[in-house]
């Protein structure tokens, strides 16, 4: 899948700075360089934008964006979106 | 001084005149105020100011990090960047062991503290910011300019009100003195633009109502018979400081010398001054002595100068009493506005300038001072005079009296 959700990249390119160039579907909090603070805010943006939970330790840490596409598309469903 | 003469190297503002030290100089020097009506301020009581405009902080900032960063972040390591590069000091290659910062704030980050309250009251803790307290406490200016500069000395961050900016530089000369670093990175930085803090000035009787027909920038008029409280400004100026042995051995010129500093506490009312002005003259005579200065060394005086009437009045009364010689006085918060935590900061980056250039802004807004003021204040046009020795006062809510001694170089 090479679709990522355009909340991520309105978020990473408009909150947390990161060149549009970086943002593939492979690339992952630490290639782009999103420090646990950075992660966590972004869980939290997740929250209170999409209504999708997404704990930082476990949803985001390690996954590509392509994963944490997915992740929304199907938790956006299952809270009614 | 007893200690090692101290130089300023550096100097790196950034205020509702303009975003570097040399707009900002020039829109003091033309006398014209930059109060406005501000957007976000609409159905406050107080819905006018003298804003940082013109500029995408986050952008200007650059790299990933300004999420974290408070308005009252930005300004501070933007100043900081401009005084480290007019020292013409370079970070990446510093003994930062030997680098101290020292930035001082008055009320760091109550407006991110405040959104975060009502965060918490609308949508619960779960919403709110992970970011929260880096966004509200005020030693995040000196600590993110540490950070982004490599520089591991003390560092701290200095608060005595509206003059935090001067206690910031008497710390850095003090470290300097003492031999606790080489460099310091000094000054101070306030963001109080918004509705809450607003409302607190108002409140407090502190501040100038707009009343009808008025403009806001006719508000600030340091010394006019007709003053009626202060405008709300915002901004960071911060400087180099270093031995003044150590910047000729490197080859820097100095804009000019810190001669001396005085510090005292009225210890009588949270907001009024001491009418008698006694304790604030201390802090002027401290800086006099402290620079080994007569009072008739003293050419110009740049003054706290707030708008309001209670401490034009008694600093009126203080110039007078110290200077019978009748020294040029300026008050760059009628251009300004009152720049809170910074104001100290930026008045004493204006004295180094008008010490190295030669010339006094004007006061905005005044013809001239109340005629019961026997002060020479410089109106409507800059004075192009020679100026080899000048105080700066700051005093602040609370009472704190903090003066510096400064000196062409």
């Amino acid at each position: 899948m090479n679709r990522i959700h355009p909340k991520i990249i309105e978020v990473l390119t408009g909150t947390f700075k990161v060149p549009a160039a970086e943002i593939v579907p492979e690339a992952t909090m630490d290639s782009l360089e999103m420090d646990s603070l950075a992660v966590a805010e972004l869980a939290v943006i997740f929250k209170e934008t999409l209504g999708v939970p997404a704990d930082s330790d476990t949803l985001l840490k390690d996954a590509s964006l392509a994963e944490i596409t997915a992740y929304l598309d199907e938790a956006a469903v299952g809270v009614g979106r | 001084m007893s200690g090692p003469t101290v130089a300023i190297t550096g100097l790196g503002m950034i205020t509702p005149a303009g975003q570097d030290t040399a707009a900002t100089w020039d829109g003091v020097c033309a006398g014209v105020s930059y109060a406005r009506t501000v957007p976000e301020l609409s159905g406050c009581a107080v819905d006018f100011a003298c804003t940082v405009d013109g500029i995408d902080l986050d952008a200007a900032i650059g790299g990933r990090t300004a999420f974290r960063m408070g308005r009252y972040v930005k300004l501070a390591l933007l100043a900081a960047r401009e005084a480290v590069a007019d020292a013409g000091l370079d970070p990446t290659t510093w003994d930062g062991t030997r680098v101290a910062v020292v930035v001082g704030t008055s009320s760091g980050g109550t407006a991110g503290l405040t959104e975060q309250a009502v965060v918490l009251e609308r949508r619960g803790h779960e919403a709110t910011s992970p970011s929260a307290i880096l966004l509200t406490i005020p030693n995040m200016p000196a600590a993110e300019i540490a950070i982004g500069m490599r520089a591991t000395g003390p560092s701290m961050a200095p608060c005595t009100a509206c003059s935090s900016g001067v206690t910031a530089l008497h710390a850095a000369r003090d470290l300097l003195a003492t031999g606790q670093c080489d460099i310091a990175v000094a000054g101070a930085t306030e963001s109080v633009v918004y509705p809450v803090a607003m409302a607190g000035f108002a409140r407090s009787g502190a501040a100038a109502q707009l009343g009808p027909g008025d403009d806001p920038s006719v508000l600030s008029r340091p010394f006019a018979r007709d003053r009626s409280g202060l405008v709300v400004g915002e901004g960071a100026a911060i400087m180099v400081l270093e031995r003044e042995s150590d910047a000729r051995a490197r080859g820097a010129a100095p804009r000019a010398l810190l001669a001396g500093a005085g510090a005292t506490t009225d210890a009588y009312h949270p907001t009024s001054p001491h009418p008698s002005g006694a304790v604030a003259q201390r802090a002027v005579e401290a800086a006099l002595r402290d620079a080994g200065w007569s009072p008739y060394d003293v050419d110009h005086v740049n003054a706290h100068g707030t708008s309001t009437q209670l401490n034009d009045a008694t600093e009126a009364a203080l110039i007078s009493r110290v200077f019978p010689q009748r020294p040029s006085v300026t008050a760059p918060k009628g251009v300004l506005g009152h720049c809170m935590g910074a104001a100290g900061a930026i008045e004493a980056g204006l004295t180094v300038l008008t010490l190295q250039h030669g010339v006094v802004p004007p006061i905005a807004n005044l013809d001239a001072p109340a005629v019961e003021f026997d002060i020479d204040c410089v109106t409507k046009q800059p004075l192009y005079t020679r100026a080899d020795r000048a105080v700066t006062h700051s005093f602040g809510f609370g009472g704190h009296n903090a003066v510096l001694a400064l000196e062409r170089a």
